[in-house]
């Protein structure tokens, strides 16, 4: 075990670091990069904190939308049987299940890489 | 690339050879500078008469998307269609003048910032339905223009091929190259192979990237439409399916077109302009962009992984992808949900 600061401290540091005090003191094309990795550390800590469960219930998820034939596949694997699965495009039932799974599973990666991008939800915008 | 010649020289001589007299180029100033294109400002004076110009170079061929000439030929032709344009001068693809291939339009003043452009349609609440009408209005122009006085070389789809089909093949390619597995864009390949529209009637001009971010705009509203270079003969509807996205929303979620408008605007000057309106492509050619920037997206991480183009920002892609799955699986729940 690493002592602490913990990963998640560390990026909070460095993203302050890159945001508060380098940001401000960049100039020309330099800055967007600077800004981008300020927000690259921000998405680091989210992902030290909350990354382990999000992948388990990934996981999770994936293995109930497949059933019996995901056993012992990695979440790496699990993704690529459902993309094949999904590809193949002749299961209805199967797409319902997927849908209700990757919508969930989507909104666990953007509470890491983007908060608050799933407030918006299309309504309004939809053919009837 | 080539070495980079004297660029007030440079320009001097191509438009006193277009022109057959003297001019002297001044207040030269960077527009913008990008990987594949840089835009210079300029006046140029001939005789007694003062021009203000933009000068569009391509400093590096290698990364030319479309021929400068095909290009050129794309935005005279939606110019003499009535669309809201810079005016074409003169197109050179010798890069003996300053470089590279370029060509010369006019300049048009007003903002292209898209949040400058959100802050003025928040400043003065008629503009922003106003544009939209406007971007309509401009579209059904663009879409009407006789595809045969396209530049020949301009892109289209094969023989025979439908510009929905192209659609799909062309995404299911970026999807073969993907490093890593996503279910939610297998479903969305699904959804468009499974919910294809009629084709139009014809192809049509297309502009390919019509968004806020490609628009002039001042307190009049829309003054014109920039970047020619992905335009290609396909189905209308995608034009105003790309304003849409909403990655052209900045954060103004509701507005649909570009943040500032309603689609409702932007149909009704569509067509009043003549333009025939096809919701179900619409919606399709908005599932189909929203894949295929989420693709995109994925593409740009690979080539900093890969090593092709090393970049925290290329890099930093890879994690926006997953708000483009969402926006994916929001816009096809009615069929799943």
């Amino acid at each position: 075990m690493q002592d602490r600061p913990t990963s998640a401290e560390l990026l909070e540091t460095l993203a302050d670091l890159l945001e508060e005090q380098l940001l401000p003191a960049t100039q020309g094309p330099l800055r967007h990069q600077v800004r981008v990795a300020g927000n690259l550390c921000r998405i680091l800590e989210r992902e030290a904190r909350l990354g382990g469960p999000q992948d388990d219930r990934e996981a999770e998820l994936l293995r109930d939308v497949l059933g019996p034939v995901a056993e012992g596949s990695d979440t790496l694997e699990l993704n690529r049987r459902l993309a094949e699965a999904l590809k193949r495009g002749q299961d209805p039932a199967l797409e319902r299940k997927a849908w209700q799974a990757l919508i969930e599973i989507v909104r666990g990666k953007l509470s890491i890489a983007k908060p608050g991008h799933d407030a918006y939800d299309f309504q309004g915008e939809l053919p009837e | 690339m080539s070495p980079a010649p004297d660029l007030k020289n440079g320009l001097e001589r191509a438009l006193g050879e277009l022109w057959q007299t003297p001019v002297e180029v001044s207040e030269l100033g960077v527009a913008t500078t990008g990987a594949r294109r840089r835009n210079i400002l300029f006046d140029a004076t001939r005789k007694n008469e003062t021009l203000p110009l933009v000068a569009t170079i391509i400093p590096n061929p290698a990364m030319q998307v479309m021929a400068m000439t095909v290009e050129a030929a794309s935005l005279r032709l939606a110019f003499d269609q009535g669309m809201p344009v810079p005016e074409l001068h003169g197109v050179w693809e010798d890069p003996a003048y300053v470089g590279g291939p370029f060509f010369i339009t006019s300049r048009i003043e007003g903002e292209t910032i898209p949040r400058q452009i959100l802050r003025l349609v928040e400043a003065e609440p008629s503009l922003g339905p106003r544009i939209a009408r406007q971007c309509g209005e401009a579209l059904a122009k663009l879409h009407a223009a006789d595809p045969a006085r396209a530049h020949p070389d301009v892109i289209r789809p094969g023989p025979g091929v439908s510009p929905i089909d192209q659609g799909i093949t062309t995404l299911e390619a970026l999807a073969r190259d993907l490093l890593q597995p996503s279910p939610s864009f297998a479903l969305g390949l699904q959804w468009l192979a499974r919910h294809a529209p009629a084709p139009p009637d014809g192809l049509t001009l297309v502009h390919g990237d019509f968004r806020n971010g490609n628009l002039i705009v001042g307190s009049d509203g829309l003054r014109a439409t920039l970047d020619w270079e992905l335009t290609h003969l396909g189905d209308p509807m995608r034009d105003p399916a790309w304003l849409c996205q909403r990655m052209w929303r900045f954060r103004n979620d509701h507005l649909e077109v570009g943040g500032f408008g309603s689609r409702k605007e932007l149909r009704a000057g569509y067509e009043a302009a003549g333009g025939t309106w096809r919701e179900d492509a619409f919606h399709w050619w908005k599932v189909h962009g929203t894949l295929s920037w989420g693709l995109g997206l994925a593409g740009q991480a690979r080539a900093h992984i890969d090593g092709v183009v090393p970049s925290i920002v290329m890099a930093a892609s890879g994690r926006r992808v997953a708000e483009l799955e969402y926006d994916l699986l929001r816009m096809i729940q009615r069929d799943y949900a």
